[in-house]
């Protein structure tokens, strides 16, 4: 087949895909549909663990120091605890003054806490390190080494336990999630591809008659095949772009309610970052689709 | 040109469909390039299997068909297609693609010979003209008459300037104003050296013809007349 007679076959299934109209529609309404449920469920799977993803970073162990214990003191231990990189992400110092400081300025500079502090004559905060583990599983491991150490004695509290049943539910959500999305994500690319095979089959059996008159009057198989191919491809460029748009629109409203709960910022900024990635994979999906659907379809009406 | 070399010939040719179903037996016929030939039989007789059996859309259980003294049946099914351009063929039910409009219908047969589209633009529309479309050929199938539409289909037909025209019960579908005119172009090309197998049960048009009569029945070829009336009993 040379160019002239592929580009014919190509306008030909352009023709096609405008012509039939209501078909048309209707096949690309479903692709749309199946591919925007597939691409959805990967966002809103990307979302949850992003978020949770946010909500460990927010995660650490706090521990205070006994308010003789020296600076240097402290130094070292948070120099020991930094070596551990396999379980300690890191290892932050917040000095008495720091803590003070910092302590007044969550309270908004209130003048009358200021004067109270003053008050007291003395810095009545402790001297603490923030320690950030690499997983969420290994806060409890790092909560007993600490507890063992050398420096127990140095110690005056671990703000651990108080939010360990946070973590320990936050754990099993991001695991649930996981698993729950990939089940979901595999059992609808299935849906997808049988709902656009099965319509892209009707499609074609609503052509069967003029494969025979294409043949008659000298069309060779692979002629009277390609246009289908083409309008098979065109389908999932199409429906790509459809699913596209939705997509923009209910992460539009999703946004707001998900403002700060990523890193990355809301829902339509994280669809923003994929958005290419997205449209790539959808292309890709969607063209491959379309074009196999048409190809097998089409075979059983084409005599050898 | 020889008006007397022949172009088609059945020799010993039958055709049994699957349950013992004879739809031929034992056919020997020739056609001459050139010749008018009506073939007539009732419903069922084995006109079109006979037809069927040129263009190769069914092969014979046993026997040869030749065209042109090129045995039909063994003919490489890939390269079927460009065998068929030397056959044009007219249908009862016109078998134009509905989607696409008279221009394009016709078109589309020089499209699949990857014909250049300058030379597309030139003869299509000189031979929808010649079949008196003209003017209508940017209109869709269900745009047309009947007539309208068989025209077009013999437009198509008549493009690659096929050697033979096939037309099996062209004028079935039609009124007898425009049966008559499919008819008059069917003669027209006819006395421009084209063979043309007309397969038809219309008793009318074939006593009008004043051409070579075959009568098939129940298979077998009855009667074959020169410049004979159709008599049907």
């Amino acid at each position: 087949m040379n160019t002239l007679k592929l580009w014919r076959t190509f306008k030909e299934g352009k023709e096609n895909f405008i012509r039939n109209g209501w078909l048309t529609f209707a096949t690309i309404s479903i692709l749309s549909l199946s591919l925007f449920i597939v691409s959805l469920s990967f966002l809103l799977g990307t979302t949850s663990h992003l978020v949770l993803q946010n909500m460990r970073e927010k995660v650490s162990i706090n521990v205070s120091f006994n308010p003789d214990v020296p600076e240097e003191r402290i130094v070292s231990i948070q120099n020991e605890l930094k070596g551990y990189t396999k379980e300690v992400a890191s290892v932050e110092y917040i000095s008495r003054e720091d803590a003070l400081k910092q302590f007044l300025s969550e309270s908004g500079n209130d003048p009358v806490i200021a004067q109270a502090v003053q008050e007291i004559g003395e810095n009545p905060l402790l001297a603490s390190i923030v320690i950030k583990a690499v997983r969420p599983d290994q806060y409890e491991t790092i909560v007993e080494s600490l507890k063992k150490s050398t420096f127990q004695n140095d110690i005056s509290r671990i703000n651990y336990e108080k939010n360990k049943k946070i973590f320990e539910r936050l754990n099993r959500i991001s695991e649930t999630t996981q698993r729950v999305g990939l089940i979901l994500g595999s059992l609808f690319i299935f849906i997808a591809v049988l709902i656009t095979f099965n319509t892209i089959r009707i499609t074609i059996y609503s052509h069967r008659q003029e494969f025979e008159i294409m043949r008659l009057v000298g069309a060779s198989n692979i002629y009277v095949r390609m246009p289908f191919v083409f309008e098979g491809a065109l389908y999932g460029l199409v429906s790509s772009v459809v699913t596209m748009i939705f997509l923009s629109v209910v992460s539009y409203y999703i946004a707001p309610y998900t403002n700060g709960a990523m890193a990355i910022g809301n829902f339509m900024d994280l669809y923003q970052h994929y958005a290419f990635f997205i449209f790539l994979t959808l292309v890709a999906f969607g063209v491959t689709l379309g074009v196999f659907s048409s190809a097998i379809a089409i075979r059983r009406y084409l005599k050898a | 040109m020889s008006q007397e070399e022949t172009i088609i010939r059945f020799e010993n040719v039958s055709k049994v469909f699957p349950g013992d179903a004879v739809i031929l037996a034992d056919v020997n016929i020739s056609f001459r390039s050139g010749e008018f030939v009506s073939i007539v039989g009732a419903s069922g007789a084995g006109k079109s299997t006979l037809l069927k059996l040129i263009y190769a859309e069914e092969i014979p259980t046993s026997g040869e068909v030749y065209f042109s003294e090129r045995p039909v049946g063994k003919i490489n099914r890939k390269h079927l297609p460009f065998f068929r351009r030397n056959i044009g063929t007219v249908f009862q039910d016109f078998k134009l693609l509905p989607q696409k409009t008279a221009f394009e219908n016709v078109a589309y047969a020089l499209e699949v010979d990857g014909r250049s589209t300058a030379d597309i633009n030139e003869e299509v529309p000189e031979i929808l003209s010649i079949v008196g479309l003209g003017r209508k050929m940017h209109q869709f199938p269900k745009q047309l008459s009947g007539g309208e539409q068989q025209r077009v289909s013999l437009a198509r037909a008549l493009i690659h300037r096929p050697k033979v025209i096939i037309a099996d019960e062209p004028t079935g579908n039609l009124d007898p104003v425009a049966s008559e005119e499919i008819i008059r172009l069917l003669l027209e090309i006819n006395s421009f050296g084209t063979t043309v197998l007309l397969a038809t049960h219309n008793k009318g048009i074939v006593d009008k013809l004043g051409k070579r009569v075959v009568l098939i029945d129940n298979g077998r070829i009855i009667e074959d007349h020169d410049k004979s009336k159709y008599i049907l009993k």
